[in-house]
């Protein structure tokens, strides 16, 4: 795919002269800076923000969100209690037992019951740990929930999932490339992703292209598209290049200029140096907006200023959640990526940054829980919720709920069945969206069936929905889900086509999944 | 490591004759303090006893042209050029020097940690011991100093391959047990690839790690499965990877497109071999097997010993995978079950040219032409005495190859935040106040290296072999770049930022007071004197500081560049009474600590050519 959307092809030409600039003849900073801050179009009058936050491991979402009427029940009951540690989650109503060991079903208590204003028909709940998303979901109204989301190149049966012939996404359930598939729409070497491919078609909006695709979460290919390129932040902003803030290196601006020069200009032909030099510019050019662009992170806004010395992320109890196995109120590196996010909101929406169409990615590691799966995604369950609460409260200081929305991805959904301890890798899997402008508070495609594996083997003829050890078929494409986001950010179904290689193979009507108001 | 010495660097970096270098090594001590004989016996006794150079079959002249060829070859070979290798590759050429390397001890990492818990706890009873500080205390003790820094390097090579990561709470806990599997790498790196795959997976903390510790066979049942975590991980990251490779490690498109060398059959039958395996304990029980104690009574090493089979535990299914077939039995055999596995593993096509490609590229070469990786794997397949996987005879292929030896524009590879530490330290010695190499966990993204050994944040590593960082020249270039995968723009300026502090006020642990001397600075630490010396020749400064680290490629364009800065450092006249000698000293340092910065901070040295 290689179409270049006329906005993007002019930010192309923009980027590659002040690129040229930048590595060629190593021209002084000042020049790029004004090249990078050229006039743009402004095709967006208003501020809108785009959050992926990415569970890294694959998360059970069979776990997350729960059916709960009878059948669904048992089959998960049954097919969850295994030796020698049973991964099923308790009824609703079920006192937590603080005398269980820490993270287990017992200790947590049951599952949170949500309700769904469409519930097709069942009843549904939460993991334990995850009252701040019954909250948002039931009350507040801004989060809904997506079943059964993953890769697919187009609608497919089980029959059809059968049949090798069949187009199918490659290399499931493969970490990596499933990684890179949600991100990049296809397996590892995809190197473009939709969130940068979004970037790409309206970073003419943006006065300053350097802050469309800002990852606080690690260096992910979701952000890099045709034109755009990611820039990296630090959690506490943007992080200076060896100089103070007069410009000096061991005292001496001489030797500051030097460094800058020297980063940002190479004088090899050796392509490395050039893509070296080209990060390095951008860092430099990034640290110099953002150094006033964005607010102190104790501001009340955002965090909580310390009773003396130096703020401190990891002790401002805004950013700590209660460990379950721990007891322990406990730094969340989640909310510190949050954090940062807020304040590059806040700076789109005053105006400082220049950005009116950004794309962030956050992230959490952790979920491949192929065993010990209660205590650790009870953990993680915990920073979910309070890194999502967090957030939310913050958009909410910034009157800026209607304007940013976050959706999760994970690698891949797990098995049903349990290895003992755990799961293992699967497919499809149920993900959150949250934000102002999203309908809340429902389900926005159909929930699978759950249902019993055959008495000889672990299949699960049962259900329409399962494949071997009950890992989920996806009903609902990345494809699908991505184009829902990008409509709402601006970019016209016809350029969705462009971006999303598989949504021309789902009917119209379902290309987008309506959950935005 | 008891390692206490300092090793002073001479001046400018000195393209020795042959008649001064005795001289040298008895200066400065030889490569490393744990030796105790002298630098000059030492190198007397190893001219002594080596092969004469450049008669080895090859096709590559053997010795290296230049002092600047042989620290190149260092690059490739250790964890950084010194004088004294630089030196000895010089006299012996490249393959004897790997011979002698392939011929020293190692040093064992764990033994070090319980010499140091050991430490701990006689000083303070109630201390909770060692614990991770003390691998990273031992792995860039041996980094800075140890003699067999090829044995040393190549472990740190597969420990990017066959990966575990303290970052696993399973594995970090087990700070011991850590410094094992370094000891693991280093000595079964120097056998063969069956024999590492062996060791690497009955590992204890590979068990836990990769979650087939405890692995239980399926019940029928109730549907419980086998974990198939090890199962997948293991093929697709430890031996065959994901889709069929000619022998010159290219896709296999004979059918028209990439074929995946295995599918979920492959891993559930795999996963099935992968059962009945756990603690080595007392006995074969039921406690044993999941909690690793048996009556109370659980073996202090089972997070060191080899995991041990529990038949009660393992399938008797029929168990098919990668085109092998193992019948379905009435005894259940975790052993030979298990040996057909990774006898399957190590003989598959694709695992030559799989593991001998990712070798080249932690090495020498992110991007090896096919031939060279054709080369390799052909040595992999049989090192010419009929033994395939001989790792020896592998990574002396993989360094003495000629495109190991030829600097181009494309090849070379990106120093990962690791080894530009590394290299930084080899370069320039530094002393440990402590003895103890303090350098701590560098996870810090903003404000250290982003990357501690040992401390990657999945088991595919901290980076893909086969990433390319997108709309780069990298890519438009048609190369990977897997180092890549660490640099945005917080990690290039958290590189910048740390060692600029480290070149200021020594590096690692803050030290109040050692052995009862108050020191209150870091522990790592550096006479700058012979530097400084240099400092009012800012020209031959530069060309010191740049020949250490760059080995002849630093340009005239970016050596003037940096002598021109610290020119404009000025450095006051020393007055008659000598009173203002601090001062002058202050600015001889920051010439120096600029000169190195600038030349650590540069594309020319972050890409190693």
């Amino acid at each position: 795919m290689n179409i270049l959307h006329n906005a993007s092809r002019r930010l192309f030409l923009r980027q590659s002269a002040a690129m040229t600039a930048v590595v060629g003849s190593a021209a002084p900073l000042a020049l790029n800076l004004a090249a990078l801050g050229s006039a743009a179009a402004q095709s967006a009058s208003d501020y809108r923000a785009i959050v992926c936050l990415f569970l890294y491991g694959g998360n059970d979402s069979f776990n997350m969100v729960l059916p709960t009427d009878a059948a669904s029940w048992s089959a998960y009951t049954t097919t969850r209690t295994q030796a020698p540690d049973p991964i099923a989650l308790l009824a609703a109503g079920t006192l937590p037992n603080t005398a269980a060991a820490a993270g287990s079903p017992a200790r947590l208590g049951g599952i949170l019951p949500i309700s769904p204003l469409t519930p097709q028909g069942r009843s549904f709940a939460l993991h334990p740990l995850l009252g701040a998303v019954q909250k948002l979901f039931d009350t507040d109204k801004r989060l809904a929930i997506l079943p059964n989301v993953g890769p697919l190149i187009m609608p497919t049966t089980k029959a059809q999932y059968g049949l090798d012939s069949f187009p199918k996404p490659l290399r499931l359930f493969s970490h990596n490339d499933q990684q890179n598939t949600w991100q990049a729409l296809g397996p590892e070497g995809t190197t473009r992703g939709w969130g940068g491919r979004i970037g790409d078609m309206l970073a003419a909006s943006n006065s300053r292209a350097l802050f469309t695709a800002i990852t606080a979460g690690g260096n992910a290919v979701f952000l890099d598209g045709d034109v755009v390129r990611q820039y990296g932040v630090s959690t506490t902003g943007a992080v200076p290049l060896g100089l103070d803030a007069n410009g000096r290196l061991y005292g001496s601006t001489d030797v500051g200029t030097a460094l800058q020069r020297i980063v940002t200009s190479t004088r090899t032909s050796h392509p490395f140096d050039a893509d070296l030099a080209a990060v390095a510019q951008r860092a430099i050019s990034a640290e110099q907006v953002l150094r006033t662009a964005l607010r102190a992170p104790s501001d009340p806004l955002f965090g909580t200023a310390p009773a003396s010395g130096a703020y401190s992320a990891a002790n401002d109890p805004k950013l700590r959640y209660l460990n379950p196995l721990t007891g322990l109120d406990t730094a969340n590196g989640l909310a510190q990526q949050f954090q940062v996010v807020a304040r590059l909101v806040d700076a789109g929406l005053r105006g400082a940054s220049g950005a009116k169409r950004q794309v962030f990615f956050v992230s959490l590691g952790g979920f491949d829980t192929h065993d010990v799966q209660n205590r650790n995604q009870a953990v993680l369950m915990a920073q979910l919720a309070q890194g999502l609460k967090y957030f939310d409260t913050t958009l909410s200081g910034l009157g800026a709920l209607d304007q940013v929305t976050t959706f999760t991805a994970s690698d891949f959904g797990r098995t049903f069945t349990s290895n003992g301890d755990g799961t293992d890798h699967g497919w499809g899997s149920h993900h959150f969206v949250m934000g102002g402008a999203v309908k809340g508070g429902n389900l926005y495609g159909a929930f699978p069936t759950l249902g019993l594996k055959n008495a000889s083997n672990n299949n699960f003829d049962s259900s329409a929905d399962q494949l071997g050890n009950g890992s989920l078929l996806p009903k609902t494409s990345v494809d699908q889900l991505g184009a829902t986001l990008a409509n709402w950010f601006g970019i016209t179904p016809a350029d969705a086509l462009t971006i999303f290689p598989n949504l021309a193979n789902f009917p119209i009507e379902q290309r987008n999944l309506g959950f935005f108001a | 490591m008891t390692d206490t010495q300092p090793h002073r660097g001479t001046g400018s970096f000195p393209w020795l004759t042959s008649v001064a270098f005795a001289a040298l090594l008895t200066a400065c001590g030889g490569g490393s303090s744990s030796d105790s004989s002298s630098g000059s016996a030492q190198l007397a006794a190893v001219l002594d006893t080596a092969k004469p150079a450049g008669t080895t079959a090859g096709t590559v002249t053997d010795r290296p042209a230049t002092r600047y060829d042989a620290a190149r070859f260092l690059t490739q070979a250790t964890f950084g050029p010194n004088d004294y290798d630089t030196e000895l590759v010089m006299k012996l050429g490249y393959g004897a020097w790997i011979d002698r390397q392939f011929a020293l001890p190692a040093t064992s990492h764990r033994a070090y940690w319980e010499a140091a818990d050991a430490a701990i706890r006689a000083a303070n009873p109630a201390s909770k011991g060692a614990n991770q500080d003390q691998v990273w205390e031992s792995f860039w003790g041996q980094a800075a100093n140890g003699q067999d820094q090829l044995r040393l390097r190549v472990a740190y090579a597969l420990s990017e391959i066959f990966v575990i990561s303290a970052v696993d709470g399973n594995v970090g806990n087990q700070p011991r047990a850590l410094a094992d599997w370094l000891d693991m790498l280093g000595n079964q790196g120097f056998t063969t690839y069956r024999e590492l795959l062996e060791s690497v997976g009955l590992h204890p903390l590979m068990g836990l790690y990769l979650s087939w510790l405890r692995n239980q066979k399926a019940d029928q049942v109730t549907g419980r499965h086998p974990d198939q975590n090890f199962a997948r991980e293991s093929m697709q990251l430890f031996s065959v990877g994901v889709v069929k490779l000619n022998p010159d490690g290219t896709q296999n498109l004979s059918t028209g497109s990439a074929v995946e060398t295995y599918g979920p059959g492959d891993v559930a039958g795999l996963a099935n071999v992968y059962t009945g395996y756990s603690w080595a304990c007392g006995a074969r029980n039921t406690s044993c097997f999941l909690n690793g104690s048996s009556g109370g009574v659980a073996d202090p090493d089972r997070y060191i010993k080899p995991m041990v089979p529990y038949a009660q535990y393992h399938s008797t299914e029929a168990k098919t995978f990668l085109g092998t077939t193992i019948p379905a039995s009435t005894t259940a055999d975790p052993a030979g079950d298990l040996k057909i596995a990774f006898d399957t593993l190590a003989a598959h096509p694709n695992t030559a040219p799989f593991i001998s490609q990712q070798l080249i590229q932690r090495l020498v070469t992110s991007n090896p032409s096919p031939a060279y990786v054709r080369d390799v794997a052909a040595v992999f397949a049989n090192n010419g005495n009929g033994v395939r996987g001989d790792l020896k005879a592998v990574v002396k292929a993989i360094l003495t190859h000629p495109e190991a030896r030829v600097q181009s524009n494309t090849e070379g590879k990106l120093r990962e935040p690791v080894l530009r530490l590394s290299a930084y330290l080899r370069a320039f010695a530094h002393k440990s106040d402590t003895g103890s190499f303090k350098v701590g966990n560098t996870d810090a993204v903003a404000t250290s290296l982003g990357q501690t050994p040992l401390r990657s944040p999945s088991v595919f590593n901290f980076y893909r072999p086969g990433y390319v960082p997108p709309g780069t020249a990298t890519a438009a270039a048609g190369l990977v770049a897997p180092e890549m995968q660490l640099v945005n723009e917080t990690s290039v300026s958290g590189w910048v930022n740390y060692m600029r502090d480290n070149l200021s006020s020594g590096i690692g642990q803050f030290n109040g007071t050692v052995n009862g001397v108050v020191l209150n600075r870091r522990d790592l630490q550096r006479d700058w004197s012979a530097e400084m010396a240099l400092a009012t020749s800012p020209v031959d400064l530069v060309k010191s500081v740049t020949d250490r680290l760059l080995y002849g490629l630093a340009s005239d364009d970016l050596r003037g560049l940096i002598a021109g800065a610290i020119t404009k450092i000025t450095i006051p006249a020393l007055n008659a009474a000598g009173t203002n000698q601090a001062a002058v000293d202050a600015a001889k340092r920051a010439r120096v600590n600029a000169a190195l910065l600038l030349t650590l901070a540069s594309p020319e040295f972050l890409t190693q050519k």
